[in-house]
């Protein structure tokens, strides 16, 4: 095939390990701070898709872009004040166990409220078409999902870095007790974490609606990869999602270019090779929570 | 007869016979009853790995479909029958177990979890697209139940109810198999890992080997609940590799009760019907059943059957101990382990120029000593000295990287921790370190298996091995323990888990026994009683000895080695110690510096700022502080001395609400707090330098001190910049890059930006070099008089020279109070209270 074939792969690699990046960042953050491997982020990814599908002929894609991610993000906080909150003190895996009880829920009750056929969700208008860089012709919607990423983890990076909530989160990822002894309330930071985590699923969820369409199972591939990502990035590295979540698109993508069989197996391969050669992953951090 | 009627297994087969009478009652089919029999097998074989051995699985999907798939393969490429179709399924459930299995033992906790599910998606990918030879999404069809013949019998096990009659005797039988391998010698270490892995470890148990064994017997039967159900449906299909159905398979073990061992079969039934029924009312059931399941994880993680035992009033044990009785245990049997006899004064262990580094910091710094057989050797020094790093090497908990230790001329060093035990070296923990949810006996008996015969003997009843049940029950007596045999360890007293602690250590019939702070934490009269027990074993067992209790060392030991900074500095006996100048300096300091004499206007107020009064701290079990009460006046510098393990630290932690007070008062501007969340305290004006600093390393010096800005006036970043110019320099440099002088600096800067009215200090001078000392301690110095300081310290001097009073806290009691140029001026009192 045409390099400007595999060029295309190449980028829609990019543009699936962008929305991997977004998972993977979500899960790290709440894993880093709250210690909680979250095993709902599949199923929020998809009702941030659904809740998109719901509201985007009233308000526009644009706002969609915002009020999924705030009502899921709004609802992933009320879980984690009601219910994770209360499993702090027990074992780690009763947390992990809440969070895997929530997708049965959350799943089902997608189900439920949107029955089982998928829907249609049309490109926006205004991404339509195809962007001309020189010789090269790309949708300009994926371009969009490129540009919409890096922006979050721009922004991200900024809320971390420059904000004091954002220093507290840092802060409170290495020594929760310290925190506390400087006279800071840690209990809804916590909580502002574990919201800001399930947004990022859901803003994933919403910008690829229009590439794959909105249907109750979305989520499941899309969850376990980001595990894969995390897993091979190294838990609770914010790089390391990054990079993994980027090798891992690519990997796919080029897995459907030249074997399209393989092509889901193919990111599982991968994290078993990297966890033979490095088994702490490739930023590999040492976390005592999990461990 | 009644145990019989009353044995689990009983209860299930009669559910097994009864089921499809119960189908047919509830308008339901024989199918079903078939399905609840199969997913009941596949939930028990499941938690043999979830409940009893504590690794939770995402992925047993896999093996429960790859073992369909193999049956379904076997028959129709194979052998046109039921027989090898079914031997096939299931050594392709074991085998696939065996290779994941290999590559997950490593792991433990989370990441184990997250690997099974993302290799059973893996599977179920490979499944799926593998279309030519499983046949894709559509699944494989075109497999039959073949009839069963041998001789004049023949089974029709087309027919439904034949099928069901044939697969619950064949899914009793495995069950059977399962409660043997639970309750062998093999099932029992399984228990003992879920419940402590790296003591299992440490007393002799190849704790991987157990894991990867537990795993592919797990496998194993779910490949025949996978077998058994293609044969069901005739049918194999991918979604049963899903990681639905594994997620399914937790719920339902989860839901049942992991905790008992039928308890799996309660949720499979509950989970089976449940599907069945509700899924004709409404197609949504998974809903009720994942509300149910999170209302179980909330409320009560043990499950149906938990729910059962409390209401029952049960502390539910099914184990071993309950049926051993001083008639069933017969005469211990001579040392099952053969070691040679050794001569008396024979070195047993040989240190040389052993070292251990964590990053910069040098923890052991090139020690050498040398224990001869039947002595008894204590290792003291202060904080930081070294004590526990060099035990755990010495035990193969951290690799040594210098240097090399011996034991009876095995090299011990680089070995791991259930080798070195097999060669005679047993250690006890600081940090109690039992088996909390097992028997005292089941405790004892685990560890005296580890290096008996029958330590993996997956079919035998753990408890009939008279030799290994009267050998646990011995060393209870030994220990004083024999009549609590048979009570949980968990509701032991601190005391007593300690003397169990002792115990499980000399199970493993050691020749050297390393005693990690056998004292800590215990009342005076639990000491004694400790400290009796060492007394006699020592007559059989070479003992080293870490503690901080120096009057215990003192009595005990035939020689002491002192450590200060990783080095040795003095080895002798007891009275050569007392004498040694080198080590009294060590603990209380070079006495160089004049008294700073009392501040004028301290003590004049009449209101302390801080009143604590007959305050009592536990760490679980282990009674920390008596009883300690003291009080901080405004503008007082008030030292608080002690010798390290004396509870100084667990002072600081109650008073900032880290540890709430078991009971007793803590006044801050006459408002209690004790037992208010830290938060709330600090809040309130009090403000902490901890031991080891705990600098955020990820933030900058600036960060640092900003996070911790409270109040607008007092203290500003430009004032620290101003007072601490070392500081300035450092602005934006992350705090894992700084020395320790200069964390330790920025520590008090970092407290002092709360604009506190009470700072309190915990060994600011530990570990710091003399130049920095010095600069730490004109920083104090200058705080004399504007800031309220209650100051923790081992190294007397440096507290006694900046203080206006001083407490001495001694095995967490006040033992002494007064003014600090007194005990600076009395040499003889200050050698008696904090040095040697």
């Amino acid at each position: 095939m045409t390099p400007a074939v595999l060029t295309e792969f190449v980028l829609n690699g990019l543009v699936l390990g962008a929305l991997y990046v977004l998972m993977a960042l979500g899960l790290s953050i709440i894993f880093g701070m709250i210690g909680v491997i979250n095993f709902a982020h599949g199923a929020l990814f998809t009702l941030g898709a659904y809740v998109a599908f719901q509201v985007k002929d009233a308000l526009g894609f644009p706002a969609t872009l915002v009020v999924s991610p705030v009502l899921v993000g709004v609802l992933g906080m009320l879980i984690e004040a009601t219910l994770l909150r209360r499993l702090y003190r027990e074992d780690p895996l009763q947390g992990l166990l809440l969070t895997f009880g929530l997708t049965m829920v959350l799943e089902q009750g997608i189900r439920m409220v949107w029955g089982l056929s998928p829907k249609q969700f049309d490109v926006p208008p205004a991404f339509g078409g195809a962007l001309r860089l020189g010789a090269l012709t790309y949708s300009k919607y994926r371009s969009f999902i490129l540009l919409a990423v890096v922006v979050l983890i721009v922004a991200l990076t900024l809320f971390l870095q420059k904000t004091p909530v954002g220093t507290i989160v840092r802060a409170g990822s290495r020594d929760p007790m310290m925190v506390r002894l400087l006279g800071i309330s840690l209990k809804p930071v916590l909580t502002l974490v574990f919201g800001l985590g399930t947004a990022f699923a859901a803003i994933a969820g919403v910008l690829s609606a229009p590439l794959a369409g909105v249907q109750p199972a979305m989520g499941v591939n899309v969850g376990t990869a980001a595990f894969v990502v995390v897993t091979i990035g190294g838990l609770g590295s914010f790089w390391g999602a990054i990079l993994s979540g980027l090798l891992v698109g690519q990997v796919v993508s080029l897995s459907i270019y030249f074997q399209p069989r393989a092509a889901e197996a193919s990111m599982y391969i991968l994290m078993a090779v990297i966890l033979l050669l490095r088994p702490r992953g490739l930023m590999g951090e040492r976390w005592e929570k999990f461990e | 007869m009644t145990r019989v009627l009353r044995h689990p297994l009983t209860w299930l087969s009669v559910w097994f016979l009864v089921l499809p009478l119960l189908m047919g009652a509830a308008q339901s089919t024989v199918s079903l009853a078939t399905e609840i029999v199969i997913f009941s097998l596949l939930a028990i074989a499941y938690n043999l790995l979830m409940g009893y051995t504590g690794l939770v699985s995402f992925g047993h999907s896999a093996f429960f479909g790859i073992g369909g798939y193999a049956a379904g393969l076997a028959q129709l490429h194979l052998a046109r029958g039921m027989v090898v179709p079914l031997v096939v399924g299931v050594l392709g459930a074991t085998l696939a177990g065996a290779g994941i299995g290999f590559l997950l033992m490593r792991k433990r906790g989370v990441y184990f979890s997250l690997l099974t599910l993302a290799f059973t998606q893996m599977f179920f990918y490979i499944v799926y697209g593998a279309t030519a030879v499983t046949g894709g999404e559509n699944g494989l069809g075109g497999i039959e139940r073949f009839p069963l013949a041998a001789g004049p019998l023949r089974l029709d096990l087309g027919d439904k109810r034949a099928y069901y009659y044939a697969t619950a005797v064949l899914a009793a039988g495995a069950i059977f198999l399962l409660w043997r391998v639970v309750h062998s010698p093999f099932g029992r270490v399984l228990e003992a890992i879920r419940e402590n892995e790296a003591r299992a470890s440490f007393v002799g148990y190849d704790v991987k080997r157990y894991k990867l064994t537990a795993f592919v017997v797990s496998c194993a039967f779910s490949g025949l609940a996978g077998t058994l159900y293609t044969f069901l449906l005739n049918f194999a299909y991918p979604e049963s590799l899903h990681v639905t159905l594994a997620g399914e398979i937790a719920a339902m073990t989860l839901v049942g009760g992991m905790r008992s061992f039928v308890g799996p079969a309660v949720g499979a039934a509950v989970f089976v019907f449940m599907r069945d029924t509700l899924s004709s009312w409404t197609e949504n059931w998974l809903v009720y059943f994942g509300v149910i399941f999170i209302a179980f994880v909330m409320f009560s993680p043990n499950g149906i059957v938990g729910v059962f035992q409390r209401l029952r009033g049960l502390a539910r044990r099914d184990g071993v101990g309950a049926r051993v009785t001083t008639r069933s245990a017969g005469t211990p049997a001579p040392a099952t382990v053969e070691r040679p006899p050794g001569a008396q004064g024979e070195v047993l262990l040989e240190v040389e120029d052993l070292a251990k580094h964590f990053g910069a910091l040098t923890a052991v710094d090139g020690v050498s000593l040398g224990v001869p057989r039947g002595e008894l050797r204590s290792i003291i020094g202060p904080n930081g000295a070294g004590k526990t790093t060099l035990f755990n090497v010495l035990t193969g908990l951290l690799p040594a990287d210098r240097g090399h230790a011996r034991f009876r001329s095995t090299a011990i060093t680089g070995r791991l921790p259930h080798a070195i035990v097999a060669a005679g070296v047993s250690r006890s923990f600081q940090i109690i370190s039992i088996f909390h949810a097992l028997t005292v006996f089941e405790n004892v008996r685990i560890a005296a298996q580890a290096k008996h015969r029958c330590r993996f003997a997956m079919l035998a009843d753990a408890g009939s091995f008279a030799d290994l049940n009267a050998e646990a029950l011995e060393l209870l007596r030994a220990v004083g323990l024999g009549d609590r045999a048979f009570e949980i360890a968990d509701t032991l007293s601190h005391g007593d888990q300690r003397l169990l602690e002792i115990a499980i250590a000399l199970a493993t019939r050691p020749e050297l026994l390393l005693l990690d702070e056998p004292l800590a934490g215990l009342a005076a009269h639990e000491r004694l009683r400790v400290a009796d027990l060492i007394r006699t074993l020592r007559r059989s067992v070479t003992i080293v000895l870490i503690e901080h209790d120096i009057d215990a060392v003192l009595a005990l030991s035939d020689r002491i080695t002192v450590l200060h900074q990783g080095r040795v500095i003095a080895e002798g006996a007891p009275a050569e110690i007392q004498q040694n100048a080198e080590v009294q300096t060590a603990y209380l300091g070079h006495l160089m510096l004049a008294p700073e004499g009392t501040i004028p206007g301290a003590r004049r107020a009449a209101a302390p700022l801080l009143r604590v009064t007959s305050v009592n701290t536990f760490y679980g079990k282990s009674h920390v502080l008596h009883g300690v009460s003291l009080d901080v006046f405004p503008g007082e510098f008030v030292a608080l001395l002690g010798r390290n393990g004396a509870g100084k630290t667990t002072t600081l932690a109650t008073i900032t609400g880290v540890v709430p007070p078991r009971d007793g008062r803590i006044a801050y501007r006459a408002a209690d707090v004790a037992g208010r969340p830290p938060e709330e305290i600090a809040r309130r004006g009090i403000g902490l330098v901890p031991q080891g600093r705990r600098i955020f390393p990820n933030l900058t010096v600036l960060e640092n001190l900003t996070i911790a800005r409270r109040g607008t006036s007092g203290w500003t970043v430009e004032r620290v910049f101003a007072t601490f110019p070392k500081l300035l320099a450092l602005r934006d440099a992350r705090g894992a890059t700084l020395s320790g002088g200069e964390l330790q600096l920025l520590a008090i800067a970092r407290a002092l930006m709360g604009n506190v009215d009470l700072l309190l200090l915990d060994e600011p001078f530990e570990g710091l070099a003399p130049a920095i000392v010095e600069v730490v301690w004109t920083v104090l110095r200058e705080l004399r008089g504007t800031t309220t300081v209650l100051l923790v310290e081992q190294n007397a001097d440096l507290a006694l020279a900046l203080s206006d009073r001083a407490y001495v806290i001694s095995n967490g009691s006040i033992v002494w109070e007064g003014a600090a140029r007194t005990l600076h001026a009395d040499a003889e009192l200050r050698l008696k209270l904090l040095g040697v």
